[in-house]
């Protein structure tokens, strides 16, 4: 087992006693828990979180309300948010915790919807224009990441024009040039053939070490493949007696020796623990 | 062995038939459609040669091309105020406050216009402000309706994606509703045309005094001139198909997404 040096600090998102139903049919119950920023010393480490269940456990529900969209009947999802502000004692203060709000985080809906009667460039535009880090800057902003990216030849192109992994690129990088800290991702992986998927996996890498404070939230029912990117893994499940939906495992992948490995997945070690959190499915 | 099977292919549900083939069909089912009323045509039912030879008078004359002129103008200028009204009416209609005059507009549909034509009579100036206003009156409930349905059908990912991009409300109608349907006036519009142009004669049937092709159509109907009628009928449908066709190709050039 490799064992890398690591501390995790501050927190940079917490979901507190979340629950949803509907027409009083409950489908999560008692959410806990809390992402934190994992520090490594001489890295820009961002984090990457799986959210694993089966199909209709409520995955895309706990998404719908870690983005935002959705308001969850009892409990709240907080995130760290950067504010330099000023303290009474005269100090400043970098950062302050808040309810989530549509569009604190980058969202990347399963079929990677744009607007279609957009360009790509068109769409980087809008986004770029509601980062004000990025004011004045938005055009070299757009070409890096598309440069980055390898989509600097479909600018002009309109999103039915693209192929599905080309406008998955596009959502990201919308996403990343919006300037949010997290990006929350509903099943990247599903329907990709064995070649995009390995870019895609690629892609998420890079962008977790693209900032220190880059959280990355993956949902998604292939268990394997957001593992083999992960820090830590959350299994949504049910527990006999309950009728909805709850994190019934959180499985630190760092502990185990499991994190930041390109070749993860030859380890015995790994393909345990996948049995692992099949077992709690 | 190509024909063959074109013309079994033709026969099959839902089997799509390639450009070529379906304009060499419509093509042949129209002149076999002329063919039959040439030959069972009779009595005062005149056959399509002698409507085609009342086509070709009427066209060499300039008092047709000055009444198609009329009618031409007063149906643009009644569709452009209708466009503009219907917009205001329907962006309007996002905002809970207007919502009701919105669907009210739409529950006009169901109002006939001879009932309320001396109302209007009496709110207008001249003949001129008369046709117009009746034009609008039964134009915008239509144009309304079918345009409230499109920003109903707009998919919540739409707003959705607009939310996590940040945007506030107004944002959110600007660039889904305002900018993303905007294609959809022009197809709205072209659905709706046949009811501005269809409406043309009758309201110049109620106002001759500044001619127009439906003032043109009634005096050969007074006359029981049933070639020229049905070649103005002719004319009518020409052109309404030419301005369908025209409105689509704007459409597309305007648009060039929706071609995708």
């Amino acid at each position: 087992m490799i064992m890398t040096s690591y501390t995790k600090q501050d927190v940079l998102l917490q979901a507190t006693d979340v629950s949803l139903s509907y027409d009083r049919k409950c489908i999560l119950y008692d959410i806990h828990f809390t992402v934190r920023d994992i520090v490594r010393p001489g890295l820009q480490q961002g984090q990457v979180v799986s959210l694993v269940g089966r199909s209709g456990i409520g995955k895309t529900q706990l998404f719908r309300l870690l983005s935002g969209l959705q308001r969850p009947d009892s409990g709240e999802i907080t995130i760290r948010e950067r504010v330099p502000s000023a303290r009474p004692d005269g100090s400043i203060q970098v950062y302050r915790e808040r309810i989530v709000q549509p569009g604190d985080m980058g969202v990347i809906f399963q079929n990677y919807y744009q607007f279609g009667w957009r360009t790509v460039q068109q769409s980087l535009m809008l986004a770029a224009r509601q980062n004000k880090a990025l004011t004045g800057k938005e055009e070299d902003a757009i070409r890096q990441y598309t440069q980055q990216f390898d989509i600097a030849d479909v600018l002009s192109r309109y999103p039915a024009q693209l192929s599905g992994g080309q406008q998955q690129r596009v959502s990201i990088i919308q996403q990343l040039l919006k300037g949010s800290d997290f990006l929350l991702l509903d099943e990247p992986f599903s329907g990709l053939d064995v070649c995009v998927l390995d870019k895609v996996v690629e892609l998420l890498l890079q962008v977790s070490l693209s900032d220190e404070l880059k959280t990355l939230i993956i949902v998604s029912h292939d268990i394997a493949t957001a593992a083999a990117i992960s820090d830590t893994v959350f299994i949504l499940g049910k527990k006999p007696g309950h009728e909805g939906s709850t994190l019934v495992r959180e499985i630190d992948l760092i502990e185990r020796g499991l994190a930041w490995r390109k070749d993860v997945r030859q380890e015995k070690a790994f393909g345990d623990t996948i049995q692992e959190i099949k077992g709690c499915l | 062995m190509a024909s063959r099977f074109n013309k079994v292919i033709m026969f099959k549900p839902f089997e799509k038939l390639n450009r070529q083939t379906f304009l060499i069909l419509v093509v042949a089912q129209s002149a076999f459609a002329l063919l039959a009323w040439q030959v069972s045509g009779q009595g005062l039912i005149p056959h399509p040669s002698a409507v085609l030879a009342a086509l070709g008078h009427l066209l060499t004359t300039r008092l047709f091309v000055d009444n198609l002129l009329t009618s031409l103008l007063l149906t643009g200028q009644a569709l452009l105020y209708s466009v503009v009204i219907t917009l205001v009416l329907a962006y309007g209609a996002v905002i809970p406050f207007f919502a009701p005059l919105a669907q009210f507009i739409v529950k006009c549909r169901y109002l006939t216009l001879t009932g309320l034509i001396f109302i209007f009579t009496l709110l207008t100036r001249d003949g001129s402000q008369l046709k117009l206003s009746l034009l609008l009156f039964g134009i915008v409930p239509f144009l309304v309706t079918s345009f409230l349905a499109v920003i109903l059908r707009t998919p919540a990912q739409e707003f959705e994606l607009c939310q996590t991009l940040g945007y506030n409300r107004w944002q959110s109608l600007y660039e889904v509703i305002i900018i993303g349907k905007a294609d959809q006036v022009f197809e709205v519009v072209r659905q709706n045309f046949a009811i501005a142009w269809m409406m043309i004669t009758m309201v110049e049937g109620l106002n001759m005094s500044e001619g127009g092709i439906g003032a043109l159509l009634i005096k050969y109907n007074k006359y029981n001139d049933l070639p020229h009628v049905l070649a103005l009928q002719a004319v009518i449908f020409g052109i309404g198909l030419c301005l369908d066709y025209l409105l689509g190709t704007l459409r597309h050039w305007l648009f060039p997404y929706t071609k995708l």
